[in-house]
């Protein structure tokens, strides 16, 4: 029996079952929001809406993100190229693309609907969110790249509602639930394979899968730093979003800002940021 | 508090010559360093990257120009990091050879930030924040230089770059507006531009490079507008500003407004001395943000000295090297040999210039009458074998047509080239030396013969005239 059995009930550990399964499948929904779907047809259908309003939506949110660089990164667009963020995207396929990939992303793919977990979605938004805003400062901070470094940070937990999604539908199948601690355990184990299941089935540039597998053992990462980056941008997304859980003072004692070599001073002004990445975060909202 | 001999500030190329000169010497050396690796940002952000980067947007501009051998279309949005495949080799071997030599002379490698507590103190506080108290006889500050940041330009390093974070994108943008015309801003101008980005150079002086001679400059910016550039002269920028999207905006004081994918600001380099805390030393900064010091490279304080960008021009690597190696040798008393003035400048654009001694317009404000011999490429062997055949070279000789006044070159090669002639002024040998010698055939250094032998022609009209 492995660890996370031994920690789980029998459904946990059926459910536990059926998602390995569901990853040898190598198919994995990855379901929008409801509300972000909405809101995207509206601003479509919306003549005084501009572009920068539904760029501002895509970035705010991981799987609408997701699935328009999934498709941005498509043969179909860009055959030789390799897209690491939106801008990019813009500058080379034109909003007006753009808006029309986001529809055809809002329309075609599943909507999340799990209901019960809302609250927990909506964490993962706001920590995914969070870690885009704290991933840009930090690269500025290390003279890493700013711009995937959003990407990677709004990205590195895109398995995360996946994993929510199936779970929720296993549960809605056996009709039984789940404890609130035994869908964290099983969250916390499966998303990074299930992400990368997802961004290596879209085709995702090889800096987000990297975020993805080696942010939490940055140092086996063919790019360190980059994964450094997005390791330091989740921690400071957490010490934002629970304080009493994790605080700044801690954030700032973490080995990352010294294997990224920021000094105590640069830490302190990075921390200093907090309140200007809320700003930013509080932007995004829908 | 642990004490030394000497104690070098900065691993580049200052602090690297001054520190293994200090070691050779027999003294006791400790070597301070901020970054994980030694090197500066000659290594790591500038020089070595941007010349790497340079490399590979010669081969692609070559295959452009070749097409029909090789078909060649560069993928568009490439990433950056196939364009400086090289560079992590490149780095490492420069690392371990100076790890190496470091190591080999027992120099102390102290990885943290230095600050002054008096004139022979220093404190040093590591990236875990933790200090440790330094004392030498003498301390060589060589902390090189950073980017200079204009108020009116918002520099975020992800769309608006400096000239240190550049190298940072991760793929080839659409199009780059360049700001700036100096040396850094013309290297990366032209790159780009061979690379295939649409580059825009907007500066406010009428030419880029002001301080080459004349007909360089102009193949410089006919070359540049050739591959697709776009050189704006004399114009102020007011503001740059990202537009949300996907555009940096940039907008000049006669409404002039220039959109690109990115940006890079090269608006020059000041010292880096912040945290240095140098009036604890005694010392304080000139006019221009430079540490002061005379020709012993000694500062107003006794003990300390200073070598390479933190003094100010010539700010090349070249002359960053030796100053350190004086540094080193005047503060231990050692004796070296007057430093030549004559410093070779090398900008390693598309095409390469290179420029030793006085340029034309120098030299006729300087001595009046003056006499130019011209090679063009294109009528040397090696050039048209090459397919080299936009470079010049030009002889600068004094109104009799001897003396060997400045030698201007641009042009692939031009960087080597120049030191023919660089050797020819040290040596003061006239200008016959290069009709009288016998060079390699077929290379680009005929151009010194067909130079030469325009000099002497017109010498020897000048001569039947009267």
């Amino acid at each position: 029996m492995t660890t996370l059995e031994q920690n789980l009930s029998d459904l946990g550990i059926d459910v536990a079952a059926l998602l390995e399964q569901q990853l040898l499948s190598h198919f994995i929904d990855v379901p929008i929001l409801p509300d972000v779907a909405t809101r995207v047809l509206q601003l479509s259908n919306d003549p005084d809406s501009d572009a920068s309003t539904l760029a501002k939506l895509i970035q705010s949110d991981q799987t609408l993100a997701g699935h328009v660089m999934r498709i941005a990164n498509s043969a179909a667009y860009t055959p030789n190229a390799s897209m690491v963020s939106l801008q990019q995207a813009v500058a080379r396929l034109g909003m007006q693309l753009i808006s029309e990939i986001a529809i055809a992303a809002s329309v075609n793919s599943k909507l999340f609907k799990a209901p019960g977990y809302e609250k927990r979605i909506e964490e993962i938004w706001l920590h995914a969110l969070s870690s885009a805003f704290w991933g840009k400062e930090i690269a500025r901070a290390s003279r890493q790249n700013v711009e995937a470094s959003f990407l990677c940070g709004l990205l590195h937990t895109i398995g995360r509602p996946a994993v929510l999604q199936c779970i929720a539908d296993l549960e809605q199948k056996h009709e039984a639930q789940l404890s609130e601690e035994e869908n964290r355990l099983l969250e916390d184990h499966f998303h990074i394979q299930f992400g990368l299941e997802i961004v290596n089935n879209w085709e995702m540039p090889k800096i987000v899968c990297e975020a993805i597998r080696h942010y939490r053992n940055y140092q086996e990462s063919p790019r360190p730093e980059q994964s450094m980056v997005v390791h330091a941008a989740s921690k400071a997304a957490k010490a934002m979003i629970w304080p009493d859980e994790y605080s700044m003072e801690q954030l700032a004692e973490e080995g990352v800002f010294a294997d990224l070599n920021l000094y105590s001073d640069e830490v302190e002004k990075l921390i200093a940021q907090s309140e200007k990445v809320k700003a930013e975060v509080e932007a995004m909202r829908l | 508090m642990s004490h030394y001999d000497v104690i070098v500030i900065g691993s580049g190329p200052a602090g690297q010559k001054s520190s293994v000169q200090a070691a050779k010497a027999g003294k006791k050396v400790a070597l301070i360093e901020q970054d994980k690796s030694l090197g500066g940002a000659c290594v790591h952000r500038g020089t070595i990257p941007s010349k790497t980067l340079r490399e590979n947007a010669l081969r692609v501009k070559k295959m452009r120009e070749n097409a029909a051998l090789c078909n060649f279309e560069l993928a568009e949005d490439l990433e950056l990091s196939t364009l400086i495949d090289r560079l992590s080799r490149v780095l490492q071997a420069h690392d371990n050879f100076m790890v190496h030599q470091i190591e080999r002379n027992h120099i102390d490698r102290i990885h943290g930030r230095a600050r002054f507590l008096s004139p022979t103190s220093l404190e040093v506080v590591n990236v875990k924040g933790e200090t440790q108290t330094l004392s030498a006889e003498h301390i060589v500050i060589a902390s090189g230089s950073i980017p200079r940041q204009p108020d009116n330009i918002p520099i975020d390093h992800e769309n608006i770059f400096d000239s240190d974070s550049i190298l940072s994108m991760l793929y080839l943008p659409q199009s780059l507006t360049v700001l700036g015309g100096g040396v850094i801003a013309s290297e990366y101008a032209s790159i780009f531009q061979a690379l295939g980005v649409k580059v825009t150079m907007i500066d406010r002086y009428p030419r880029p490079l002001g301080f080459m001679d004349e007909d360089l400059v102009e193949k410089f910016v006919g070359s540049f507008s050739e591959m697709g550039g776009t050189w704006i002269g004399e114009k102020v920028v007011e503001s740059v500003e990202w537009d949300g999207l996907s555009q940096v905006i940039t907008r000049c004081s006669d409404g002039t407004e220039v959109r690109s994918s990115k940006l890079l600001c090269a608006a020059g380099r000041v010292a880096n001395v912040a945290g240095l805390d140098i009036e604890k030393a005694g010392l304080s900064l000139n006019e221009y943000g430079n540490i002061p010091v005379d020709d012993m490279l000694q500062t107003v304080v006794p003990s300390v000295y200073a070598a390479g960008d933190v003094i100010g021009p010539p700010s090349l690597a070249s002359a960053s090297m030796e100053q350190g190696r004086r540094a080193s040798c005047n503060a231990l008393g050692l004796e070296v040999g007057p430093m030549s003035k004559m410093i070779p400048s090398g900008i390693y654009g598309i095409p390469e210039l290179s420029s030793v001694g006085l340029t034309e317009q120098q030299a006729a404000k300087e001595h009046g009458d003056i006499l130019v011999g011209k090679a063009s490429f294109e009528e040397i062997s090696r050039g048209q074998i090459n397919g080299i055949r936009d470079g010049v070279l030009k002889i600068i000789c004094d109104a009799q047509g001897r003396k060997i006044l400045g030698v201007q070159i641009v042009g692939e090669g031009a960087t080597e080239l120049i030191h023919i002639g660089q050797m020819a002024m040290l040596a003061d040998q006239p200008v016959d030396i290069f009709v009288e010698s016998i060079f390699n055939y077929p290379t680009l250094a005929e151009a010194y013969r067909v130079a030469a032998l325009a000099v002497i022609g017109k010498r020897n009209a000048n001569r039947d005239r009267y």
